[in-house]
């Protein structure tokens, strides 16, 4: 059964998501794979005990601990038997027991405006020796928030699993429907969304880099690139009445003429808000000072990335071309540049991409607002069953969602956020670093904790 | 480049809010208002309230905004029941808002000019932080009123949480709450942290704040705009009065 997924991994490709379905008394597992621009999915019926597939793979293993603490499905020669989802109480993380090495417990409250999330973390004075993530503390039952939800209410649920890239998972909820629906989504519909998405993705990019000069202490530079990003938002809020672009994606297309109105605050304010960002951006990457602190820390290797299967600013970084966008003829007419690839692997390396990414962002934006598709932004989709997978470049990365409909009823939506396929590098790419590195790195992974706790 | 070069060529950016008065722009969808309306055209908004906001009721619907998470549905399903205003001023208090405006000020004359915020993620979507987080930026620029963020309990006089409470977070945010010195003021920002919002049901989460502390000021929305946040701390130092009551 998962022998046809050990297949895959040994043929190079990527293993982008395990998820779990139960229907009835019958669990079903999910491999799915990256191929290219498509996705493959390799389902099979699990019981009793499954095949780990991290014997191959690392990518597998935080997939398969959460479907063993959710569904109570083992995997045989699991590489890390530890719970996942299940919050141990503290103590028991406490193994190390040596007069080198302390052992620091961060978290689940953390200091500044900050998601909640604990790392265990050893160290030796000042470097890291190993740390350990605790995660879903903020698990707040989402996927089984959807079921029997009115599909045309649904997209709102999606909003909620991460606020801050609420368009990119209303998108990727409504295109996994549409697939199911086979509705053919209005192009002026598929164009506001194409901006949404890029909107977010600049104000996502200037929150991480604000807090990396934040990190640096830059004091102008991080209330700058905050302000940069403010400007975002209240574009966003003229052209969509919302500061997030919350409540506008729905099944079939967009629930008002939003690319009128984004068309008309865009007119009036894109231009200043590309020029703060442009620039605030471009003094960040030459300011040498934060430059200094970012190159060399959370280095991780190209190996590292593939092997993982870490997706968006992290493994562009990386110099590993992995971006939804390319070869995606959906949202992004006309997709124009190049992707952004750096080889370094750093944090210096992903604010690079970051950086660069805005000024392209800017640029699909305007090609879809000049665009400016005529007729209808909704399409009246008829209720049909089956199950349908769809992906989104978010601002962090390839998201990933995937819905099975029974009698017009949502029965399952698993969500693959981008967040939870580079978190489990984080932890690789701290070992050697000092503490005072922790935020840099972290803040260059820039991964949203909501999403991944869901 | 030079940083200071380039903040005195952005110039001064930010509001004077809330000693003068700011605004949101003409579209932005910040609190229901229900209109009358007959009773079908009020359950048909209400409806659509993935939170149940609304209750249909009487001349016109009832609005329960700490319920609400500004999705607009009831007003595109039922305009003649439901309308959106640009509105932010949004914060609640539990009680009589006089009177407990009068008590918060008592409460807060001992805390000398400046207050400290102190922040818990109880289970938030992540952008409550971001919106928080925005009250610094020089738009907002919070620390001319005084505002500041502390990591310290210690030195904490108001704990602001956000997101709803999760079961796993229960214990470190009662932990958070009991290492601040009295007094000690209580505010949930966003409307998940409020009431719950559209996880009411889910027996994932504990509940809103309230059910795990006492809370003093509400501060509603998916999440709250910055101005909004700005609006329920003052309500919480007792310089405004909350507008509704809950
Ligand atoms: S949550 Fe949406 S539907 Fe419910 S009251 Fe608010 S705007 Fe209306």
């Amino acid at each position: 059964m998962s022998a046809q997924a050990r297949s895959r991994v040994a043929g190079g490709e990527r293993l982008a998501w395990i998820f779990a379905d139960r229907i009835g008394r019958q669990t079903r597992l999910h491999y799915v794979f990256a191929n290219g621009a498509s996705l493959v999915d390799v389902g099979s019926d699990a019981a009793g005990s499954v095949q780990s597939l991290t014997p191959v793979t690392p990518a597998a293993e935080w997939y398969e601990r959460e479907i063993r603490d959710r569904f109570g499905l083992e995997f045989e020669n699991l590489s890390d038997d530890r719970p996942l989802v299940r919050v141990e109480p503290p103590d028991e993380l406490r193994k190390r027991e040596s007069p080198e090495i302390s052992t620091v417990l961060y978290g689940p409250i953390r200091s500044g405006i900050v998601e909640s999330a604990r790392w265990t973390i050893d160290t030796a004075g000042e470097t890291f020796v190993e740390v350990a993530p605790s995660m879903f503390f903020k698990h707040r039952g989402l996927e089984e928030r959807f079921v029997g939800v009115e599909l045309e209410l649904a997209p709102f649920v999606a909003e909620h699993v991460s606020g801050a890239t609420a368009s990119s998972h209303a998108a990727a909820f409504c295109r996994a429907v549409e697939t199911v629906a086979d509705v053919h989504v209005p192009e002026r519909a598929r164009a506001a969304r194409s901006v949404l998405v890029e909107l977010e993705r600049v104000a996502q990019h200037l929150d991480s880099l604000g807090k990396l000069a934040d990190d640096g202490s830059l004091s102008v530079g991080s209330a700058q690139t905050f302000a940069a990003k403010e400007r975002v938002h209240r574009l966003l809020a003229a052209g969509t009445g919302h500061r997030f672009g919350r409540g506008v994606c729905c099944v079939g297309g967009t629930r008002f003429d939003v690319l009128a109105s984004l068309r008309e605050a865009c007119d009036r304010e894109l231009e200043e808000v590309e020029r703060h960002a442009r620039s605030v951006v471009q003094t960040l990457v030459s300011t040498q000072s934060l430059l200094d602190r970012l190159i060399g820390a959370g280095k991780l290797t190209y190996e590292q990335v593939v092997r993982f299967g870490a997706v968006g600013p992290v493994a562009r970084g990386s110099g590993v071309s992995c971006d939804a966008r390319t070869g995606d003829d959906y949202f992004y007419t006309p997709l124009t540049g190049e992707e952004v690839l750096e080889s370094n692997g750093d944090a210096a390396a992903r604010a690079l991409v970051r950086a660069a990414e805005i000024q392209r962002s800017f640029q699909l934006i305007r090609n879809a607002l000049s665009a400016n598709p005529p007729g209808d932004w909704l399409a009246k989709a008829a209720p049909r069953d089956g199950c349908g997978f769809a992906r989104v470049e978010a601002p962090q990365g390839e998201l990933i969602y995937f819905v099975r409909i029974e009698g017009g009823r949502l029965m399952r939506v698993a969500i693959r956020p981008p967040s939870y396929a580079n978190w489990p590098l984080f932890v690789p790419s701290l070992p050697g670093n000092i503490f005072t590195d922790f935020s840099f790195i972290e803040h260059s992974f820039a991964a949203s904790q909501s999403e991944v706790d869901r | 480049m030079s940083w200071i070069g380039y903040s005195l060529r952005r110039g001064i950016l930010s509001t004077r809010y809330p000693l003068r008065a700011d605004s949101m722009a003409p579209a932005y969808r910040g609190a229901v208002e229900s209109l009358p309306a007959n009773v079908e055209a009020q359950a048909l908004g209400a409806g659509a309230c993935l939170s149940s906001a609304l209750t249909a009721a009487g001349a016109r619907a009832r609005v329960d905004r700490k319920r609400c998470f500004q999705c607009g549905e009831c007003a595109r399903r039922s305009p003649e029941a439901f309308g959106m205003r640009n509105e932010f001023e949004l914060a609640e208090v539990a009680g009589n808002p006089d009177e407990v405006r009068s008590l918060l000020r008592e409460r807060v004359r001992g805390l000398g000019r400046s207050v400290h915020l102190r922040h818990v993620d109880a289970g938030s979507d992540g952008s409550e932080e971001q919106e928080l987080q925005a009250i610094f930026n020089p738009f907002y620029d919070a620390n001319r009123l005084g505002i500041f963020l502390t990591a310290t309990p210690r030195h904490a006089d108001v704990l602001v949480v956000t997101g709803v409470v999760t079961r796993a977070m229960a214990q470190p945010l009662l932990a958070a709450h009991e290492a601040m010195p009295q007094p000690k003021l209580v505010v949930a920002l966003g409307t998940s942290a409020c009431s719950g919002g559209i996880f009411s049901r889910s027996i994932a989460v504990l509940g809103p704040v309230s059910d795990v502390l006492p809370v003093d000021v509400f501060i509603p929305g998916t999440p709250p705009s910055p101005l909004t946040i700005l609006h329920g701390l003052w309500v919480a130092l007792g310089y405004a009065a909350a507008r509704g009551r809950s």
